[in-house]
């Protein structure tokens, strides 16, 4: 029997750009939605304006950044600040099952496609909005980028070495955790649509997903009136863990002890067997007070060992550790190649290069990344034709209009 | 108010974060989920928060947050026993999510294949920390290791201090990651069964779930062999953090209008024209010289104010939230977002509430989460299994 995927026949209209958005109609593209991304040649999502590009050439469709997380879809132009082009869009939502966006509050409003509107024509239309604060509240017409939902949200505030500022963590984290809290929004809307027959609006805003991931921190304030400290790469909880120094340039290796069988087994690598019971290091509590001479002693030993070898040896001894990977050691980490985690398609512009691909997989449904990501534009008039229902004579009046740029 | 996944029934059997965010996403929007938990309990019971700091299994606070609108039993699935009144359970349910470790799936009963013979529509999802195969699929992963096998902490450090370590990001990041693609995957399965009529087996990889989110990053590798480092200088500017008179701002002022603002903002001072400033990337390879300039101006200005006036002129600064902050906002609290809860042992707890709201089927907290063994006998009665047969046996 040929396989199926899980969202076969479901259509979504993406108006999303930069990431938030973009990484939540990928997920459903992964399921299998025919997800068409609206886009405009008047203004280029942010990701299509940013490296990296091959050869260091710029080029509308040769952004690594846009050609990762836009994979499987597909891409049409419309210039909605022309009224005929909000004309084309409002068709392709009432032939599509959810619209998704990540504007700021109001915009899809003012440009004549909210909700309250294309659901006139599509009652039972999903649409999901991923704004930076939400769609209501006194704060819902500041504007966010992704890179400020970090601090914004806390994690800042709690992230960061001993004794110094408050630090980013390396990503727009507000981002892909909005994007895929919006995929699981919608997910549940659509089956509750299966069984109901009922659209729904969602508004998600970043800035409360971000909470989400961070309840330990403010429990702990509304229990305690405490606020963790930064305390680097420690754990209350497990000793010694952190990311300690390897051999070779700027390479290291995470390492967590889970419990104190967990140590005794550590101990007997580094050759101090005896240190499984001495009462300095034996209990979880022993080895926090003793923390620094722990990590001292740690990285003695792994800094004379390649990352590599270190965690094989760590970890053929029950000891949680891996390298910390930089992107060159995720392209050729053996067991994600062996695991087919990797997409290579051919992409008109840049070629095959390696993409990142989807985090779980599914033993029946048909459930990969279909197609690579689209250049600009590239589906418009099969779009127009196909869903939307314009004759080629209309859409050549459409372009002439310059609605479809 | 019905909520969207009323009706569905799912069994989770998990420790800490990622098998039970991924429950409490289905949860809160009305699954009946029942918690499985070995006699020794979840292990999110001995980590806290707990209320005066006195710890007590039923009252850890990040345990409140991920097990509330669910019922919990205790079950011990090393036990034959245990294992065949887990597979009773799982004839009567739609979903069962699990992070048991892969070495150890087998010893718990976990064989999708012989509980989807029996239950045929049955959707098992399985965490892992390197996924359930592979050369690595035996590996330990507490957060620090999967979120450094992800790629992530390889980016987080300070420039000028090669000597600190790539730096982790608070909490169980990777377990979170890993629960949303676990809800993710899992919801998939269960659209796809409305065509299909079959359940099937879903696993969720931790690492990838954090190779996933790897932003521009990872592409510098296959599009210009270039090997992204957290030592490395950002190539535009500003976006950083300032210390004012009373907290940490972050400064966002990347597109040229925003920059304009801001200057315009500052009074526009002699420096805000030099043409070392001239555009973001200047900005960006000049910051030695800038970051000064704009801590000075920052210095004994509130956080606030600062914010206030930047979001007025549409430059998205944001405050350096404190947890304080957070509790006390306007906006947050004009939304409903924190949620309090009384509990048995812990009392009423305020936590994060509402990651979304959905107009038609709302998010709801209904229960707090269960303390140990607490609908054992209940939810062994339905699927009609003698719980005290069990006890006796030291099963539950």
């Amino acid at each position: 029997m040929a396989r199926r995927a899980p969202l076969e026949g479901i259509r979504v209209a993406d108006f999303t750009w930069v990431w938030a958005g973009p990484f939540c109609t990928l997920q459903l593209a992964h399921l299998g939605a025919e997800v068409i991304r609206v886009e405009t040649a008047t203004r280029l999502c942010v990701t299509r304006l940013l490296p990296p590009y091959p050869d260091m050439q710029a080029g509308t469709n040769r952004s690594g950044y846009f050609n990762q997380y836009n994979q499987g879809k597909k891409s049409i132009t419309l210039d909605l600040k022309r009224p005929e082009a909000v004309e084309v869009a409002r068709r392709l939502c009432a032939a599509s099952d959810v619209v998704a966006e990540n504007f700021a509050a109001g915009v899809m409003d003012r440009a004549g496609l909210g909700y309250e509107t294309l659901r006139q024509r599509r009652p039972d239309l999903i649409m999901v909005a991923l704004s930076g604060y939400g769609a209501t509240g006194p704060d819902s017409d500041k504007v966010s980028y992704g890179p400020a939902q970090v601090p914004l949200s806390g994690m800042s505030s709690v992230t960061g070495y001993r004794g110094f500022p408050p630090m980013h963590v390396g990503i727009s984290y507000g981002d892909p955790t909005g994007g895929l809290h919006g995929a699981v929004a919608v997910l549940a809307a659509l089956l509750h649509r299966a069984r109901t027959g009922e659209g729904q609006y969602i508004d998600l805003s970043q800035w409360e997903t971000s909470m989400a991931v961070l309840p330990d921190a403010l429990v702990e304030y509304t229990m305690n009136g405490t606020p963790p400290a930064r305390d680097g790469n420690r754990d209350r909880h497990l000793a010694p863990h952190g990311i300690f120094r390897a051999a070779g340039h700027d390479r290291w290796i995470a390492v967590a002890v889970e419990d104190d069988a967990a140590w005794a087994r550590l101990a007997a690598l580094l050759g101090r067997p005896e240190l499984a019971s001495d009462p300095r290091y034996a209990t979880l509590a022993a080895r926090k007070l003793h923390e620094d001479e722990l990590e001292a002693l740690l990285t003695s030993w792994t800094s004379e060992r390649s990352p590599e070898e270190a965690t094989a040896t760590l970890q053929a001894a029950g000891i949680a550790a891996f390298t910390a990977a930089t992107n060159r050691d995720i392209a050729e980490d053996p067991h994600l190649r062996a695991r087919g985690f990797f997409v290579e398609l051919p992409h008109p512009e840049v070629g095959t290069r390696q993409h990142i691909g989807i985090p779980w997989r599914m033993s029946a449904s048909d459930c990969r990344v279909r197609r690579p990501a689209p250049c600009l534009g590239a589906d418009t008039d099969a779009v127009l034709r196909e869903v939307c229902g314009y004759t080629a004579a209309e859409i050549d009046t459409l372009r002439a209009a310059q609605a479809l740029a | 108010m019905p909520g969207a996944l009323d009706g569905l029934r799912v069994l989770e059997i998990g420790d800490l974060v990622s098998a039970a965010y991924a429950t409490k996403l289905l949860a809160d929007l009305g699954a009946d989920v029942v918690k499985v938990e070995a006699r020794r309990g979840d292990l999110a019971r001995g980590r806290g928060p707990f209320p005066r700091n006195t710890p007590h299994p039923d009252a850890s606070g990040l345990f409140l947050y991920l097990n509330a609108n669910k019922r919990g039993i205790t079950l011990d699935l090393t036990h034959p026993r245990g294992q065949a009144a887990l597979e009773a359970l799982a004839g009567r349910i739609d979903l069962l999510v699990h992070n048991v470790h892969p070495t150890l799936m087998a010893a718990h009963g976990l064989d999708y294949e012989r509980l989807a013979a029996a239950n045929p529509r049955l959707v098992m999802t399985s965490i892992a920390p390197f996924g359930l195969s592979g050369p690595h699929a035996s590996y330990r992963g507490p957060d620090v290791v999967t979120w450094s096998a992800g790629g992530v902490s390889t980016l987080n450090g300070l420039p000028g201090l090669p000597d600190l370590p790539p730096l982790k990001a608070f909490g169980d990041q990777s377990g979170f990651q890993a629960a949303l693609n676990a809800a993710v995957g899992s919801l998939g399965a269960l659209f796809a069964r409305l065509a299909s009529g079959r359940g099937e087996h879903v696993e969720v990889s931790a690492q990838e779930s954090v190779a996933a989110i790897l932003e521009l990053t990872f592409e510098f590798w296959p599009y210009t062999g270039l090997v992204a480092s957290r030592l490395g200088r950002k190539p535009i500017q500003p976006l950083c953090f300032v210390e004012c008179r009373d907290g940490w701002l972050f400064l966002c002022a990347v597109e040229e209008h925003q920059w304009q603002s801001f200057v315009d903002l500052m009074g526009n001072p002699e420096w805000g024209g030099l043409e070392v400033f001239a555009n973001r990337l200047a900005r960006g390879a000049n910051f030695d010289a800038l970051e000064p300039f704009l801590q000075e101006w920052c210095r004994d200005r509130s956080v606030h104010e600062l914010y206030e006036a930047a979001q007025r002129r549409r430059i998205p600064f944001a405050p350096v939230s404190t947890m304080g902050d957070l509790l006390a906002s306007p906006h947050l609290r004009a939304r409903g977002f924190f949620a309090t809860l009384a509990h048995p042992v812990a009392g009423p707890v305020t936590m994060p509430g509402a990651p979304y709201k959905l107009s038609g089927t709302p998010w709801q907290l209904r229960t707090p989460a269960p303390t140990l063994g607490q609908h054992t006998a209940d939810v062994l009665a339905e699927a009609g299994i003698d719980a005290a047969a069990l006890s006796a046996a030291g099963v539950v």
